[in-house]
């Protein structure tokens, strides 16, 4: 068991979308490893989604918090925290709860304390006024990985779950939400926001809209995940599927059909060990939901990945853009 | 339970941002206020059910009883009911406008959490609060012994220590606004600004039942336990839109879905989830229990608890908080904070993860979200359902 040690710093930053259009976000920036006075300097330089968290079971993670403030918004002095989403049997003084326990404000440093015992994919996010931090940027993925990858007979193979039928070679976030860009304008410009009005017209996938979802070179530094997903004839590949939108979605890939075995960091097994993992052509889930699909890559090719949601599938208005990208097997 | 008596009436809910919506609901007697959601009916599997509905609203109302077949009205099998012309107006026998009265009667065969809401003009009367919800006993049940305490009966695995009823809607104020003034209201424009459990918005739903300023909305949403009870929480979604419900503090198991054991034969199909997606007319009975990370004060945290002056703790004004890591313990609170921790009890929120849902018309904290509160001690008499 290691100690995992990340630092995160909250602030702000931008988002670009393929239509040219520029979004202000809130959100997390990597400060692990950076050196105390260099942190200053990263400072609106929030990236979306925010760093990976990642640890293996039985790992103690010790995630400092450090709230950076908001350079574009400088009258802006909310407080921070991290929710990691579905952590079980949580204190409340690590579950980021700013009306359960406390928040971080501005200049101040909070470290968080995890455990992990449930291997599965998860999400972290602000829980301070929330309906505004999360669809400001302030979230990310969250994988803990599995003890038996460390048992001898299964060292270098990669599980899912404590369940060998959840093997696989390559894994991939598929990371959803929506942007409501007259609601980051508002906070942007210092004007409220009726949050009931909320009305994306941007649909990402790992924080990008398509085609911006289909590169992967270095164009788009605080939008680092690409959405593109490689794989080889026969390798199986697990997508980690993580909805942190307010909205309901419906992904599916054409021809390949996935097979789901872990919903919440849950492997479906019942409670006997019966095998409860089904197949789906489509995955149909909501905000604070996550599932873990695996699928074996089928012949050379393109396999687009795509919201079944169709109005979904565009940037504001214009086919096509939004919540598409592709698997390419070669 | 053989006979309940429901009126249904009008009446005016309280919201926390201090709007007083004009609502229809149901209540338990002739003199008493309408409530959302309407009396819960608790009956037991195999036993007659009668409920006489008496209608004082103006316009005609029915009741239907999800998951129940063969339900009378009126002494013979209740049918639906077609205007002059042929046209569906409700789904079951109506009570008549202004004093009508109907008898519906049905034996539940299975236990488990159902709803009963009017049939008649359902767009528009269920959103303006003519809901509620059924809970149906196992044929077995008996609190007073814990194998027969359960939601499905002897032997199902869903023996709970303590039980919570969510019922989930939505308010669009302008669909009561119209429906008070009589003036048309384009029901596919429906768009809530107020999300409720048990009728209420965030924080009242944290306020206890039966509160004097909350008439026409007694039942609280307050989850309350001690670490490693079995609680049964039981969501129904009352309303017409999906909420993805997320309780903080752990993951739930849901072992039953619209009144059905999740088993099939030996198979078990139960499952454990951190957010489930309640449906409209949808139920979940679910067993949640927090046993927590065995930290006490003889086995501290492995961080430390900066001071907390540098730390940002209630600043709405007030906090849950105890001030300490530890269950049961109390320690600092900022001066001019007002923490409402009773006995250093736990606080985990409960809420929709469509965070939209959890304000009050745009407005963070409110709408569909509650607490579950672990404390070191508890009454026994806390969490049973009436």
């Amino acid at each position: 068991m290691a100690i995992v040690a990340r630092r995160f710093g909250a602030t702000d930053g931008r988002v670009r979308t393929p239509d040219g259009g520029e979004h202000y976000i809130f959100g997390f920036v990597d400060l692990t490893g950076v050196p105390e006075e260099e942190i200053f300097a990263r400072r609106g330089r929030a990236q979306l989604p925010g760093p990976l968290l990642e640890a293996d079971e039985g790992d103690e993670v010790f995630l400092t918090l450090t709230n950076l403030g908001m350079p574009t918004r400088p009258d802006l002095d909310d407080s921070h925290t991290i929710h990691w989403h579905g952590f079980p049997n949580q204190i409340p003084l690590w579950d980021g709860v700013p009306e359960a326990s406390l928040s971080v404000p501005v200049g101040r440093d909070f470290v968080y304390y995890y455990r992990p015992r449930d291997p599965g994919t998860y999400m972290y996010h602000c829980h301070f006024e929330p309906v505004e931090h999360i669809q400001m940027g302030m979230v990310g993925p969250l994988i803990v990985r599995p003890a038996l990858e460390k048992r001898p007979e299964f060292a270098g193979r990669r599980f899912a779950y404590n369940d060998p039928t959840t093997e696989y070679d390559r894994e991939y976030l598929v990371f959803v939400t929506e942007l409501d860009a007259d609601a980051h304008a508002a906070v942007a410009g210092v004007q409220g926001f009726d949050w009931t009005e909320y009305r994306p017209e941007y649909w990402l996938l790992n924080g990008r809209s398509y085609p911006d979802t289909v590169r992967s070179g270095p164009e788009l530094p605080r939008q680092p995940y690409s959405g593109l997903i490689f794989a080889s004839p026969g390798e199986k590949v697990l997508l980690r599927c993580v909805n942190l939108g307010y909205q309901q979605h419906s992904l599916t890939i054409l021809g390949i059909t996935l097979r789901v075995v872990g919903v919440d960091a849950q492997p479906l097994r019942g409670k006997n060990g019966e095998d409860l993992s089904y197949y789906k052509n489509t995955l149909y889930f909501a905000g604070g939901q996550t599932m873990d699909v695996i699928f074996t890559a089928p012949e050379p090719g393109v396999y687009p990945l795509f919201n079944r949601n169709y109005h979904k599938n565009t940037n504001a208005g214009r086919t096509f853009g939004g919540m598409v990208s592709e698997v390419r097997v070669e | 339970m053989a006979t309940v008596d429901l009126w249904a009436k009008e009446g005016y809910l309280s919201t926390p941002d201090g709007n007083s919506i004009y609502f229809w609901g149901f209540a338990a007697a002739a003199d008493a206020p309408a409530q959302l959601p309407g009396p819960l009916l608790l009956a037991r599997a195999g036993e007659r059910v009668t409920v006489n509905l008496t209608n004082l609203l103006a316009v005609p109302v029915s009741l239907v009883f999800s998951g129940q077949g063969r339900i009378e009205a009126g002494g013979g099998p209740a049918r639906p009911q077609y205007d002059p012309d042929g046209r569906l107006f409700s789904f079951t026998d109506v009570a008549a406008p202004d004093g009508g009265t109907m008898s519906y009667s049905f034996t539940p065969a299975f236990p488990g959490t159902f709803l009963y809401h009017s049939g008649a003009n359902p767009p528009v009367q269920v959103p303006m609060g003519l809901y509620g919800a059924l809970v149906v006993r196992p044929a077995d049940y008996d609190p007073a012994l814990p194998a027969y305490k359960t939601a499905y009966g002897f032997g199902t695995g869903t023996e709970f220590d303590r039980e919570y009823l969510l019922v989930t809607g939505e308010i669009d104020p302008e669909l009561h606004r119209a429906t008070a003034a009589g003036t048309p209201y384009p029901i596919h424009r429906f768009k809530p600004r107020y999300w409720t459990l048990n009728g209420r918005c965030a924080p009242d739903t944290m306020l206890p039942d039966g509160v004097a300023h909350l008439p026409h909305q007694p039942r609280g949403a307050m989850i309350m336990a001690q670490p490693g009870e079995r609680v049964l929480l039981r969501y129904a979604g009352a309303g017409v839109d999906s909420h993805p419900l997320h309780p903080h503090g752990n993951h739930t198991r849901i072992v039953g879905l619209d009144g059905r054991l999740l088993q099939n034969g030996t198979a078990d199909l139960s499952y454990k989830r951190f957010t489930v997606l309640v449906n409209p007319g949808q139920t979940y009975d679910q067993i949640f229990q927090w046993s927590g990370l065995g930290f006490t004060p003889e086995n501290p945290i492995p961080t430390v608890l900066p001071n907390i002056r540098n730390l940002a703790v209630g600043e709405a004004g007030w906090t849950m908080w105890s001030g300490s890591p530890y269950l049961g313990r109390k320690g600092d609170i900022p001066v001019g904070v007002v923490s409402y921790n009773e006995a250093g009890e736990y606080h985990f929120m409960l809420h929709s993860h469509e965070e939209v849902k959890i304000t009050n018309w745009g407005e963070f904290p409110g709408g569909m979200m509650t607490m579950i509160a672990i404390f070191s001690s508890l009454d026994p008499g806390v969490g049973v359902l009436t």
